[in-house]
Formats: structure tokens, sequence, C-alpha cells
């Protein structure tokens, strides 16, 4: 068979030198400079304020004393000590337990709580009274936590509305912010109640694009308005529901500490001591002991980086959704 | 299947914007400019649809075709029941179905952009309606295998729709609605989503659909080629009114008025302004660029019964039915387009800009190529005269 030839000469073509990888690299680099020009100062912060301070987990492994440089001559390393201190410690299984607790029982509740928001909105007819709610939902995120927990002891106080009104019906007066029972109530409906608006945001822009289409389709095809959100609507929102949920079990353990500890009184306290407060008390506050308070705080992001893996490793195999 | 009838039916979308916005909008309604030119704003909101009246026989093919914007989709989405009528009756058989929910319709619908559910396999998008329903699982299992055989979809039952081609998805589309058995077939520019190709292939499948499955189809389009090639009848609208309901044929040599002679065709028809409408005698003959044409005696007798007085017209003349030979109009080649088995002439004939088809079959080229002058001339029988001043076909 003859070949046919369009193109320049094959010869001519082998001839011409392959360009280097480093004059690859340097032509793409020069193509592509507006843009390396933009992402710069956003790779700057992070590695700034995400990568450097990690350097910082290094006095884990120390007998560490505010004001000792990291890295010097007279560095007093100790491995694992730390660690096994605190393994060791009478508060590791309280703390353990009441971390894990708030977390489990907040995902559990807090973690749908904006997906049922946003599929209500979204099926709401009056698209007006649906935006209306969406910014009232919003509001309670943009309430500081110390104006939240204040707003908690006027409510739950010993004279405040709640009591106020048992007291009214016969009840006796409870000081709640005392009572350890209410603690984690208060605190992950308290919760809850501040952030299912804002977390269903990204939910309710997920669902704004799901096809018309496939809703009238089902109305054909004379499935309820329930139907259409169980078949169409939440089938649309899922890989969004997959990549939150992983995130959201990454970050189970990593409760932050001010609300505990705003929350915190003496009625409380056997609840209301996390890992996040102890580290914090740990490190700032007596006579700090950092690194310890850096190896315990360093414990808990290894098993958040573990829940993390587990979880998305499980999305990918059961789904076809994973962070990576 | 079943007969439909729809009666004066009407789409009035109200306003509803705060008085503000409204008060803007109706400003912006009265600048001419500004105005949406196929959308009738009124007290009581847009109008999209108007005087809507039609009978469809059972088993009939209906095609709606009209511009953007016209309100074909609006009916059918009316018929559809996912759109309220504002006002008239809208008949499924004997039945009046104005309020009648949409799956209680009995209809199935075939979307432009398919809107299969992309979760599902396509055999459970397919059997969905029919799970909905309650059906046995074995009966479903039968009817989705006999729609998936009658579109040659077997063999992709059991994947989703990201792995399909777009004319599989819209294959997928006509079985999910085919699979109800449904009394009436309601289709919204179903092959707009395709490719030429692909779309010319589909169309030919629908044609054989048709002959496969006993039902009545709605089919909604704004091309003209799949209205002509799948009707029995088509409906041309135009902002929200019916303009002629006909069989293809009628349509294309009968058409109403200036904007269906003009829609229907491609290329679409040359048309003659400026011409007059001589009735002298008894006679009636048609000047047109410094000339004068008899009429056809059936035009004449056409013309007579009317009553037709001399008057200013717009004449049109399909450029397939133009002659090139020695006749007494003269035109400038601008393009010549080779179509293989025809050629398409451009032309400017007084400042005018003609279109003329000729067959290819031992033709000069070069003599019709740019810059060159021809003689055309036209068959005063194949002749449309439309009235300036209303736009109404006079024959």
């Amino acid at each position: 068979m003859q070949k046919v030839k369009n193109g320049p000469d094959s010869a001519a073509l082998a001839v011409q030198p392959e360009p280097s990888k480093a004059r690859k690299t340097w032509r793409r680099l020069r193509e592509n400079h507006p843009f390396l020009v933009m992402v710069f100062p956003a790779v700057l912060a992070v590695f700034l304020f995400n990568y450097l301070p990690i350097y910082g987990v290094l006095i884990a492994f120390q007998d560490f004393m505010p004001g000792d440089p990291i890295l010097g001559k007279y560095t007093n390393w100790i491995g694992f000590n730390n660690f096994t201190r605190f393994f060791t410690d009478v508060q590791f299984w309280p703390l353990m337990k009441n971390t894990f607790l708030l977390c489990i029982i907040g995902f559990v509740i807090g973690f749908p709580l904006p997906i049922i928001i946003s599929l209500m909105l979204n099926a709401m007819k009056g698209k007006r009274m649906s935006k209306t709610l969406q910014t009232i939902f919003n509001g309670p995120h943009f309430i500081s936590l110390v104006v939240l927990v204040g707003m908690l002891n006027l409510f739950f106080g010993r004279y405040g509305l709640v009591n106020n009104i048992a007291a009214s019906l016969g009840a006796e007066r409870v000081s709640y912010s005392l009572e350890a029972s209410a603690f984690r109530p208060m605190y992950i409906l308290s919760s809850n109640w501040q952030d299912f608006g804002w977390s269903a945001i990204i939910y309710i822009a997920a669902l704004s694009n799901v096809d018309p289409g496939q809703h009238e389709a089902a109305i054909l095809d004379g499935a309820s308005r329930f139907q259409r959100v169980i078949h169409v609507d939440l089938p649309a929102i899922m890989p969004m529901i997959s990549v939150m949920l992983i995130m959201s079990i990454g970050g189970l353990m990593g409760v932050g500490y001010e609300k505990a500890l705003l929350m915190q009184t003496d009625g409380n306290l056997e609840v209301s001591e996390l890992i996040a407060t102890y580290v914090y008390k740990q490190g700032l506050t007596g006579v700090p002991d950092q690194g310890y308070a850096t190896a315990i705080g360093l414990f808990n992001s290894v098993i958040n980086v573990v829940l993390l893996i587990i979880a998305n490793t499980t999305s990918k195999k059961f789904s076809e959704n994973s962070l990576w | 299947m079943a007969s439909l009838t729809l009666k004066d039916i009407k789409k009035v979308y109200p306003n509803t914007e705060s008085s503000p916005k409204k008060k803007k909008k109706k400003q912006q309604a009265e600048e001419p400019g500004k105005e949406k030119a196929n959308l009738q704003i009124t007290d009581e909101g847009v109008v999209a649809v108007q005087q809507f009246s039609l009978d469809i026989a059972d088993r009939e093919f209906i095609v709606l075709v009209g511009p953007s914007g016209c309100g074909k989709s609006t009916t059918l989405r009316m018929i559809a029941g996912l759109e309220e009528i504002s006002s008239g009756q809208l008949y499924i058989g004997d039945r009046l179905v104005n309020d009648v929910a949409p799956k209680d319709r009995d209809i199935a619908m075939v979307f432009q952009s398919y809107a299969l559910y992309p979760h599902m396999t396509v055999y459970d998008n397919m059997a969905f309606s029919l799970k909905l329903k309650k059906m046995k699982k074995d009966e479903i299992d039968k009817k989705v295998r006999e729609a998936a055989e009658i579109l040659d979809i077997t063999q992709y039952l059991d994947r989703k729709p990201k792995a399909l081609s777009g004319g599989q998805r819209q294959r997928v589309a006509i079985g999910r609605a085919i699979v109800r058995s449904p009394q009436v077939l309601l289709m919204d520019e179903p092959l707009s989503n395709l490719d030429a190709k692909l779309r010319n292939q589909m169309r030919a499948e629908i044609i054989k659909l048709r002959q496969k499955i006993n039902t009545t189809f709605i089919y909604v389009t704004h091309d003209q080629t799949e209205a002509m090639t799948l009707g029995d009848r088509i409906v041309i609208m135009k902002d929200g009114f019916i303009q002629q309901i006909g069989t293809p044929q009628e349509v294309f040599n009968h058409p109403i008025n200036l904007f269906v002679a003009g829609f229907i065709g491609t290329p679409q028809m040359n048309f003659f302004n400026d011409c007059k409408l001589v009735e002298k005698d008894g006679k009636y003959t048609v000047e047109v660029l410094g000339s004068s044409v008899e009429l056809s005696p059936a035009q004449q007798k056409a013309l007579k019964a009317k009553g037709q007085r001399s008057c200013s017209i717009v004449l049109g003349v399909r450029p397939v039915h133009m002659t090139l030979d020695d006749g007494g109009f003269t035109g400038k080649i601008e393009v010549s387009e080779m179509m293989g088995s025809e050629l398409h002439l451009h032309m400017t004939v007084n400042g005018s800009d003609v279109v003329a088809i000729i067959p290819t079959v031992g033709i000069d080229l070069e003599a019709h190529s740019i810059g060159k002058t021809v003689r055309f001339s036209f068959k005063p029988e194949l002749m449309h005269i439309f009235d300036t001043a209303t736009g109404m076909n006079l024959l």
C-alpha cells in the first residue's frame, strides 16, 4: 500500500531536537505567568499560616519552656514522653469521652439538619417566602460566641425566660448552666441553631443547579412533592453531601475550645472539659506546659487525619465521590 | 390514544412584581425599543398564548412550529398540565382536563433537555413512572424491555445516562415516555440538542416509531424541516396566535400570510415589494419589476370570486419555482452555492435579494458564477399574492 505524504518531510522532522525538560517548564511558566502571579498571594498565605506553624509541633517532643528556641543547642528532646503522659493521665478517658460524645451527637443532629432545611426551602412553592426564611436562618450565624453564650445564660439562667415559664407552670427553678446533664443539649442545640442556615447555603446552591425538566418529568411520571425531593433533589446534591460528610468526619474531633470554655462552670466541668479546653488550660493558663499541650493537640489532629482518610476511602469505595 | 380539543386557550403570566418594579417594567414596555418583539404585555400580565383553538384527531401527528417565544412550548406545557390554562377548555377525549393533575391526564412528554434522572440506570429511568403506579415487577420488566426493543436500547439498560451519547439519551427519553402507553405523547423540541446528522437520523426514527405505537403525537419545534417531514398537520404560531393550520403541502403551497410564506420553505420565499395587482375589465395582472404578468385562470377566478380590486401587493415566489430562461427579469449573481444536485443562486434584482434554486444537470457552472448576469422568470400559477396592508394571501 502506498503511503500518502501530506505533511513536511519526515526526515526533516526527525532532525528537530526534542526540547529539554527545563526548556519545556520555562515555556509553561512563561505562558502561564499571569495566573501564577494571581495565585501567588494565596499560596504565600497558606504557606505562612498553615504550613510554617507545623514547625511548632516539634515542641510536642521536647521538654519545652516558653522562651526556649524550638531548635537549638540546649533543646531537651524527650521523644514520646508527652504523649505517654497524656495517655496515662487520669483525665485522658474523660476527655476522650466528653469530646467524642459532644462531637458525635453534634454531628448526628447537625449534619442532616441543613440538608433537610435546604430540601424544604427548595421545595417551597413561594420563592419569596423561601428566600425570606433563608435570610432569617442565616442570621444567627453572625452572632458572636460570647453573645450566644450570654443569650443562653439569659434564657436558661435561674431567673431566665425558660425558668420563668417553668415556674409559672409550677415547676422548680433549675440553674441549667450548673447542670452537667444540660451542657451537651445546650451546646449542641445552640450550635445547630446558629449554623444550620449557614450550612444549608451550599446545598441550596447545589439544588439551584437541578434541571427543572427533571422535576417536570417526575410530575408527569406521577411523583408527589415528597417523591420528587427523594428521587430528584436528594440525588442531585448527593455528591455535595458526600464531600461535606467526608470533611465533617475529618473535623469530627476538632471541636473548638471557645464555646465550651465560655459555657464551662464548676457544675458542668465533668462533661464540659474537652480535649480542646484541656489543651488551652495546659498550654496557656497557670504554669504553661506547652510541650504537653502541643502533644495533646497533635494527637487530636492525628485522630482527625485518620478519620478523614477512613471516610474518604469508604466514600470512594461505595460511591463515586471522594476528596482525592 | 385519544383525540384532543383545545378551545380558545389563553395563557397569561400575571404581573407578580411589587409596584415600583411593575411601574418600571411598564415604563420599559412603553418604550418601543425596549419592548420584547414577541411578547404582549397587558394590564393582566404577559400574554403568551391566545385564541388557540384546535381539534386533534386520534393518532394524529400535530406539529406546533414557530419562532422562539411564539407560545408553542407554552401551549404544549398547558396540554401537559405543567402550566395552568388562564382561560379556555382543554379536552383529552371527552374529558375536560383543565384542572386535572398532569399524572392523571394519561400523557407523556419528551423534553428538549432529555430530563433523565442521572442517578438512575436507563432501566430505572424507564421504569420509574410504572413503579410509582405500583405496577407489578414482572409487568414493569415486560413493558420496559418492549419499549427498549422498539427503540433499540436494550443493550444500554444497565447504563447510566452520562454513559450514553446524545442520540441514545434521546431514545431513552422517548422510551421513558412510551413505556406508559400514554394516550397523548408530547415532544418539546426533542431533537434540538442533537447535531445535524443525528437529528436527521432521529427524525426518521420518530417516523418509524409512529408506525409502531398507536398514540396521538403533539410535537413542538422551531425547525420547519422537522415540521414538514413529521406532521400530519402543522400549526404555525407567531406572537401567541395561530397563523395557519394545515397539512405540510397546504402550508407550503397556500401560505395564509406573509409570515407563514416566509417561515415555511428553505431557502425562504422571495418577496417582491412595491408590486401592484391591477384589475382591468375583469382581468387581473401583476406589475412586478417593471413588467406586467397576467395571472392564471385559476387565480383570476379566485380573485374575481372575492371581488378583489386593484391594490398594492407583495409578490411571493419560492426559489424552487424560479426558472432560468430568457424571461423578462434580470439578476446579478452575488453568491452561487453548489449543493450537489442543485445550485442556489443569490441574486440582486433591482436592489432586492432574490434566491433561485436550479438543478445542476447539464448546467454550465461558469455561466452561473459570481458576478454573472442571468435572466429568469416564474410561472404565474406559482406566484403568491399578499396584500401589502394586511399581509394576507389574496388567493
